[in-house]
């Protein structure tokens, strides 16, 4: 295999200065999906810049609910999936991370790679997306914000500039009555998604003031279900407006079939899902993630 | 055999604290001085003319030491019937044929240059669908048979057929005939070692290769063959088998990377390795054959099966390895699962653009079980009786010979079926339409198989050998040629010599498997290995005794004597009791136990039992002194069946078995989930509940990746998941529920110790009853394994749309 110059910088504004003096070189952090596409000759950067040692990226920042959340970019999934207080105002981010990978993939993948990597089948994505989170992306001289929606381009393509890099995934404090909650299907436990859906509900009752949703492995990127969303907001979630949702949802997305499932199945079950999910929600909250592989 | 001490017990296999702490060394750990590194070059079309191989790019890079095509090498013919090449010439007919092959300093130097080299092709009509490969016009894969006969056919010049009775007879005594089509996918082995050999060449031109391989001694034989083929003709083939990460039936074949690994050893003159990688062992190992079947039965009034068809297609792919032979264990099942007169079965094997297909774990069985144990449900639904009564009513008996000439000696069957159904709760569960939670519904289901139990031979000679070389310190060094590669072979080998020559399990000592070294065994297939290893050793081990008591009768008394001698220095007061032990030494008293001589009726005094060492070198340290060694081979009692007419009695006894699965289908997401499975199996003799266990578990969870994950898919021939990213097995989350295993044992009269093989049978009946019981639970039929949530949601809707 074709050996790399590995940089560890201390500090982002190294990161930054090394990057800039080498364009071909790509950041890693968790390098679970960099190595892979590297070993299979996919990927030939001049060099690696590991963001594990920058510790402006790392670390939860999550004084109380009322506040919001920072994730810095190279949080690893498994301190998501642990954290108890993004676990108790972030079920659906919690659940989410509780179920990618492995557990070694979550030791070492990051939340910032995660969406990076912009895959449709990104676990995070939906989860964050129904959040509303924002993104800091860093360049020398300046910074900005976007918001995640529009992050995402297509299959592994993002917004980022090439001088660029994500720090921080910001979050606002939830919304009063939310609840939320992520399932994914796979053909087995450990993984990737045959579809997966977050679903966020406002309730005031059986009320839902307001819904987000966001569906993986079902377009070219991580989708909002905006339609759904339409139909569900002031509505009485009863039995009628669930089975409306989940067949509008099931129209809405836009799957392919390929070797992990067809377009059909990937259709059924996120109208499945939306239909079990928004029921679970309605009467008494977040429905456990599905036990982690 | 008296009383058992070892066998039966549940003992740790003796490699298991090398294998835990990572000691254990496999081929991937292997180096030899100047090893080099080999790479293959593999087709990138399903079916093409080699125009022109342009390899002098990879010859100028740095660290390359050969490159080899079938243009600069001799022609080395693989398979069994020859109609396969180390490297090919003229046209490649699957995607993963060896085109080239390179040398190199290091693997990473190798890869690079199989990357340079240039392969001109120019693409040819090709054929993946077995049907269509038998039509007129089809694109020919093979043009030529192994003697350069022209061909005109993509069959395979393989017949299996098997008539008995009077089939239109059988049809006609039929009150009730169900009829269905079921198939069964490719599928991956899943070894967690990849393969990879070492080959080396001694400067006399001999032959030393490390092999993955499961038949050692058929393996020399082919690679001496090859040997010829480069000009060393007469030049020896020494086969090692170092630890194996699994076998599961891929080491049946000798395979092109092999013969590369010698081809470049011989031009290089150096050792090469050469190993898979993950991706390369799921793209260019042969993977199981896929089969259709077409399974036909009746019964009569009372539930009594009157006749069985069975019509079996196989697509082959390119190239015929031992697997071509499945149908020879097909027939068992398809005649002589459950009791039926009248039974036909055919087998029809195909040449495709495909990728070639070997061995693995049950060997036809499980691709015929699955359909014989729906359509036994079906036929039950029929007839309107309950499916495990159906079943009990054609169960097979002791003593019965079957259409097929299967001499049924111990069959434990009735029980199995039994004993599944208490522990399933079938009475109380069967039909009763049980709901789960939400929109989720619950059934149960059952299967049942029969295999090969005492040997199988398809092969002249179904034996193997031991040898028992003893030491000075009293340890037993086994040489045997069968192949541990996971299953348990040696743990159970080292404690029937224990048993058999009557020492403690620890010092007995199985060396490796080495054809320099080991007896003759014709392979560890056919879930022979244990009930083989121990006939010999059964045997081995009673002339040793019998030799051992011959020494005894002149060193016991001596050593004996001694002992009392040192007793009364240290104890002037001892008095011996009468006894006269010169009288009593005489060979038929004498008894070994633990590794220690007694006589028989003895007093029990401590000088009175001498340990097997000091008799060892009582009998090594004296003039014409000796060192005991003895050796015997065991050649089961079962007959080289005719293929072409379907009879013979293949194995020595039978091993039956039945599965019951309990499941929870999702209607709306299709999931099946698993609550629990059930396995009673006929074992005759649990020789190491230990190993057996584990040896069942690991098949369940295969049986359970057959029937519900596992599909290795193809398009155009190319594998679109070669990888553990889309090629599902399951893992430990996948196996949360409980499994009840349980073990009827039959006491098997041609067996060692009353056992059968045992193998295989764990995988053969999982995916039709997890398919019953799906049926149980909402009343669909997936015909064509795995049954993915997909298929579960496709077949419901269909059953909607028809009962509106």
């Amino acid at each position: 295999m074709k050996r790399y110059e590995y940089h560890r910088p201390r500090s982002l504004e190294e990161a930054l200065r090394l990057k800039g003096a080498d364009p071909g070189a790509c950041y890693v952090a968790g390098a679970t999906d960099v190595m892979v596409r590297v070993r299979a000759g996919d990927l030939a950067p001049t060099a690696l810049i590991s963001l594990r040692g920058v510790p402006e990226l790392r670390g939860i920042d999550f004084g109380d609910v009322g506040r919001g959340a920072r994730l810095g970019a190279a949080t690893t999934i498994g301190e998501i999936a642990a954290h108890p207080g993004l676990r108790e105002a972030y079920p659906v981010l919690a659940q989410a991370a509780a179920v990618l990978g492995s557990v070694q993939i979550r030791n070492a993948a990051t939340v910032g790679g995660n969406l990076c990597n912009a895959s449709p089948c990104a676990d995070t994505a939906p989860a964050l997306l129904v959040l509303g989170a924002r993104l800091r992306l860093q360049r020398p001289g300046g910074h900005r914000e976007v918001p995640l929606e529009e992050f995402f381009r297509g299959p592994g393509e993002t917004c980022l500039a090439r001088d660029e890099v994500v720090t921080q995934v910001l979050l606002d404090p939830p919304a009063a009555g939310a609840r939320s909650a992520y399932r994914k299907q796979g053909r087995v436990h450990m993984d990737l998604a045959q579809a997966s859906l977050a679903v966020l509900v406002e309730l005031d009752g059986a009320t839902c003031r307001r819904a987000l949703l966001a569906a993986g492995s079902v377009a070219p990127v991580p989708l909002r279900l905006k339609p759904v969303e339409a139909l569900l907001a002031g509505t009485r979630l009863d039995e009628g407006v669930l089975a409306e949702a989940g067949a509008l949802a099931a129209r809405t997305v836009a799957p392919i079939t390929d070797v992990r499932a067809t377009a059909d199945y990937r259709r059924a079950i996120v109208g499945v899902f939306l239909r079990r999910m928004l029921a679970d929600l309605r009467d008494g909250g977040a429905r456990p993630a599905r036990r982690p592989a | 055999m008296a009383e058992l001490r070892y066998i039966g017990t549940e003992t740790p296999r003796p490699e298991a604290a090398d294998k835990a702490s990572g000691r254990a060394t496999y081929i991937h750990d292997l180096q030899r001085p100047g090893m080099l590194h080999g790479k293959v070059k593999f087709s990138e079309h399903a079916h093409a003319r080699i125009v022109r191989i342009d390899t002098s790019k990879a010859e100028r890079l740095p660290g390359v030491k050969a490159v080899i095509t079938a243009r600069n090498t001799p022609e080395v013919r693989i398979g069994f019937l020859r109609d396969n090449f180390a490297l090919k010439g003229d046209k490649v007919r699957q995607f993963r044929d060896e085109v080239a092959a390179v040398a190199a300093i290091d693997a990473e130097t190798a890869a690079a240059a199989v990357e340079l080299i240039q392969v001109e092709y120019e693409p040819l009509p090709a054929v993946f669908d077995p049907v269509a490969a038998l039509e007129e016009g089809a694109p020919l894969i093979h043009e030529r048979d192994e003697r350069g006969r022209p061909v005109t056919s993509n069959r395979l010049p393989l017949t299996y057929r098997h008539d008995s009775g009077d089939l239109a007879a059988g049809r006609r005594a039929a009150r009730h005939v169900v009829s269905g089509e079921y198939s069964t996918p490719l599928i991956q082995q899943c070894c967690l070692g990849t393969a990879g050999c070492l080959a080396e060449l001694d400067g006399n031109g001999h032959l030393t290769i490390w092999a993955k391989t499961q038949i050692p001694f058929l393996a020399q034989r082919d690679f001496v063959r090859a040997l010829a083929d480069l000009g060393l003709k007469g030049k020896n083939a020494r086969v090692i088998v170092p630890t194996l990460g699994g076998g599961f039936g891929t080491g049946l074949d000798t395979h092109a990377y092999e013969y590369l690994a010698i081809l470049l050893a011989w031009r290089t003159g150096r050792p090469v390795k050469i190993v898979y990688s993950r991706e390369e062992e799921f793209a260019c190992l042969s993977p199981r054959q896929s089969a259709r079947s077409r399974i036909e039965q009746g019964c009569d009034a009372d539930g009594r099966l009157t006749f069985r068809h069975v019509e079996v297609l196989q697509d082959n792919g390119a190239y015929a390895s031992w697997g071509a032979t499945y149908p020879s264990v097909m027939m068992l099942p398809a005649t002589s699962l459950y009791r039926v007169p009248n039974v036909h079965f055919e087998a029809t094997l195909v040449y495709t653009n495909n990728t070639y297909c070997q061995a693995m774990r049950g060997y036809g069985n499980p691709e015929i079980t699955w359909g014989l144990e729906q359509s036994l449900d079906d036929l039950a639904e029929a007839l309107g009786v309950d499916p495990l009564e159906l079943r009990l009513r054609n169960c097979n008996e002791p003593g019965e010979v079957t259409p097929m000439g299967l001499k049924i000696t111990t069959c434990g069957l009735r029980e199995c079926l039994e004993r599944t159904g208490q522990k399933l709760g079938w009475r109380e569960k069967r039909g009763a339409g049980r709901p789960g939670p939400g929109p989720r519904r619950r059934g149960v289901g059952l299967a049942s198989l029969v295999h090969v139990g005492g040997g199988g031979r398809i092969y002249r000679s179904d034996a193997t050998g031991v040898i028992l070389k003893f030491d000075d310190f009293g340890n037993v060094n086994v040489l045997h040629g069968g192949v541990e590669m996971g299953q348990g072979l040696h743990s159970v080998l080292s404690l029937a010599v224990a048993e058999a020559v009557g020492v403690r399990p620890e010092s007995v000592f199985i060396n490796q498997t080495d054809t320099g070294t080991c007896p003759w065994d014709v392979g560890t297939h056919a879930s022979r290995g244990a009930f083989m290893a121990c006939q010999a050793a059964l045997r081995a081990g009673a002339k040793a005794r019998q030799r051992i008591f011959v020494l005894c009768e002149g060193i016991f008394p001596e050593e004996a004597e001694r002992s009392l001698k040192a007793l009364r220095k240290k104890n002037p007061d001892y008095a011996p009791p009468a006894f006269d032990l010169r009288a009593a030494a005489r060979r038929e008293n004498f008894e070994l136990e633990g590794g220690t001589v007694t006589i028989k009726g003895a007093p029990v005094e401590p000088w009175l039992r001498v340990e097997l060492s000091r008799i060892l070198r009582g009998a090594h340290f004296r003039e014409q002194g000796e060192m005991l060694t003895v050796e015997a081979f065991y050649d089961p009692p079962n007959e080289l069946p005719d293929f072409e007419r379907g009879c013979g009695n293949m194995s020595a006894c039978y091993a039956f078995g039945t599965q019951g699965a309990e499941v929870e289908v999702d209607t709306e997401t299709g999931e099946v989930r698993i609550l629990r499975l059930v396995a009673v199996h006929d074992v005759g003799k649990a020789l190491n509940p230990q190993t057996l266990k584990g040896q069942m578990y690991g098949a369940l969870a295969q049986g359970l990746g057959y029937a519900l994950y596992e599909e290795v898919v193809t398009e155009h021939g190319r594998i679109v998941n070669p990888d553990f990213r889309d090629y599902k097995i399951p893992t430990a989350c996948e196996m949360d529920f409980p499994i009840d295993l349980d073990f009827v044992e039959t006491n098997e009269p041609n067996g060692p110790f009353g056992a059968k093989g045992v193998g295989e049978p764990g995988l053969v009946p999982t995916a039709p009853a997890i398919a019953n019981a799906i049926y149980d639970a909402v009343g669909i039929r997936i015909h064509d394994l795995p049954i993915t949530p997909g298929k579960v949601l496709e077949a419901l809707a269909a059953k909607d749309s028809c009962g509106r």
